[in-house]
């Protein structure tokens, strides 16, 4: 990339954002409740209970915890891309509450244990997330506009609203054993991530990513409107429909397995987006590294913080991604 | 060679077929009032939207057949008034979309008298310099323009000061002159018009009424009656069509 905004050469931004995920994961890894020192795990040989507990529970949570943040905020920096809008986020346009109602509507209506179960929450969160997405793509073209903006906001703010009001009709209904599943998986929290939901994830997320990092050069013409993108020889519709497509896959797995998970893809990209301009090209893949590393660490924190008791992960993205949104309305308020 | 074989839409904006050819080298301004079809004509000839009836050819070879990654090689477009979201620096903007090196790039920016401006993101810009950015990433794509390559432009001077209108308007007329691009301008300004195309065409009301050389096109009388306004003639040279004033 000819330029990039901090004068810092693309690779070196990757490489730094790489090694910083690869401590996380040390950090991560041997952190939690059962101090699993790396003494224990490679000198001496750990008893079958520690082995257990890592290999059973902390293995597969790291792995979702690092595909789960990289699809958010991969699917933000996307988004922001398609919307030509930096406030365009998952959880912020309704995205992710419209899977979590799909999900939740799945755990109600079906018997939503075993694998089987898993999976269909899977497409009932990418069947939610796709319906959303399509009715805030109706209502949000029109480029980056504060118009388009405004109806972009309040139509996250009205699905956000309803898919709440839905889901509370549903805590209703729902038996006690349906009610205690429905609670622990909206409080969004890896808690729960076992085998089955790591390699569900592994299935889905990764092409995701390898897909919308396909989309870089499209998204950064779509940045021109789409008459001049055309004329430098993008197919808009196609692009849309492939970021469409892969996004709400992602997201709606993401939401799936770990609940309503806030304000990462906003907060990621931005800053990342600060730090390396907007290319995505190399925003995208930043962004993914970047969702993983905010998530593992926030993961660990919410393991350890009150341990042995554990804080749900949504609850400290949330505390701080709401800060910085405010923080960012200012901003653009004053900017304008 | 960019031809038009009896071109135009049926459904609004709707355009009456045209039939015509773009040679190399020759500089085309479209006038009109508010609401000719001017934009709407732009499209056609883009390829945005596909012609409803007629075909639009590029080298024999109809629009919609080419590959559009081949096709940006050869015809680029600055729309109107774009401003790109998120903050590119200059740099940045205008090697968008192309393949060029940064040898391609800096010649670009020199061309538009952005070269001082490269490392300054858009935010920072003038409507007039985020303007003549658009300008030069067109150029750029078109990797400085083969001869026979097609650069569409719509209100490329809006913005501009006469100064730049002036800069803007010869850059274009030399890029059709010595490298043979064939260049199409959406202006508001009939008297850049006269000034620097070697043809006009005159539209009203999604048809294109008159198309020629401007002294032939440019007639106070008739544009009168086109724009619903009145027109004074002022002689400028001998062989130079008259500019046009507005009476008072």
């Amino acid at each position: 990339m000819i330029g990039s905004h901090s004068g810092f050469p693309d690779r070196q931004a990757l490489n730094g954002l790489v090694l910083a995920l690869l401590a996380a994961w040390l950090l991560a890894a041997f952190s939690g409740s059962l101090g699993l020192s790396p003494r224990l795990l490679l000198g001496d040989w750990p008893t079958p209970l520690d082995w257990q507990v890592w290999w059973q529970l902390r293995l597969p949570r790291l792995l979702l915890a690092t595909l789960v943040g990289a699809m958010l905020a991969g699917s933000g920096a996307a988004m922001q891309g398609l919307f030509r809008n930096p406030l365009a986020d998952p959880s912020l346009l309704g995205l992710a509450s419209g899977a979590g109602l799909a999900v939740a509507l799945w755990i109600v209506l079906f018997d939503a244990s075993g694998p089987l179960g898993l999976y269909g929450q899977f497409a009932a969160g990418f069947l939610g997330a796709l319906a959303v997405c399509l009715v805030v793509f109706r209502l949000g073209r029109g480029g980056p506009g504060q118009e388009a903006l405004f109806t972009l906001l309040l139509a996250g703010l009205a699905i956000n609203t309803l898919a709440g009001a839905f889901g509370g009709l549903l805590a209703f209904v729902a038996s006690d054993e349906q009610l205690r599943q429905l609670s622990l998986w909206g409080m969004g929290s890896l808690a729960h991530a076992l085998w089955p939901a790591a390699l569900g994830a592994l299935l889905c997320i990764p092409p995701a990513l390898w897909w919308l990092c396909r989309c870089a050069r499209g998204l950064d013409l779509l940045q021109l409107g789409e008459l001049t993108a055309h004329g430098a020889g993008l197919d808009a519709p196609a692009l849309k429909r492939r970021v469409v497509l892969a996004t709400t896959l992602g997201v709606g797995v993401c939401v799936a397995l770990a609940g309503i998970i806030g304000f990462l893809g906003l907060l990621v990209p931005h800053c990342l987006r600060l730090w390396l301009g907007p290319g995505h090209r190399l925003l995208l893949p930043a962004s993914m590294l970047g969702g993983a590393l905010l998530l593992l660490v926030a993961d660990t924190l919410a393991r350890t913080l009150a341990s042995p008791a554990e804080i749900p992960v949504g609850l400290l993205t949330s505390l701080l991604g709401g800060p910085y949104f405010l923080w960012l309305l200012m901003q653009r308020r004053r900017s304008c | 060679m960019l031809t038009l074989e009896g071109a135009g839409f049926t459904t609004v904006p709707s355009l009456a077929p045209l039939s015509d050819a773009l040679a190399p080298g020759e500089l085309v301004a479209i006038v009109g009032p508010n609401g000719a079809g001017k934009s709407t004509l732009l499209g056609l000839l883009s390829g945005f939207r596909p012609p409803e009836q007629g075909r639009v050819c590029l080298d024999a070879r109809s629009l919609a057949d080419w590959l559009p990654e081949a096709l940006a090689r050869r015809r680029a477009l600055v729309a109107q008034q774009v401003r790109p979201s998120f903050d590119w620096t200059v740099r940045e903007l205008v090697a968008l979309g192309s393949e060029a090196g940064p040898a391609q790039v800096a010649e670009s920016l020199a061309e538009l008298d952005l070269t001082a401006l490269a490392e300054r993101t858009l935010t920072g810009l003038s409507g007039g310099e985020a303007q003549r950015c658009m300008v030069a990433r067109a150029l750029c794509q078109l990797d400085g323009g083969d001869p026979g390559s097609l650069l569409l432009l719509d209100e490329p001077t809006s913005a501009l000061d006469i100064g730049q209108q002036q800069r803007l308007m010869r850059l274009l007329r030399r890029l059709a002159d010595q490298r043979g691009l064939a260049v199409v301008c959406v202006l508001h300004d009939l008297n850049l018009a006269a000034r620097y195309a070697h043809r006009v065409w005159l539209m009203q009301q999604g048809r294109r009424i008159a198309a020629g050389p401007p002294g032939e096109v440019l007639g106070a009388g008739r544009l009168a009656h086109v724009f619903g306004a009145e027109l004074h003639e002022a002689r400028v040279a001998d062989g130079e069509p008259p500019a046009l004033v507005l009476a008072r």
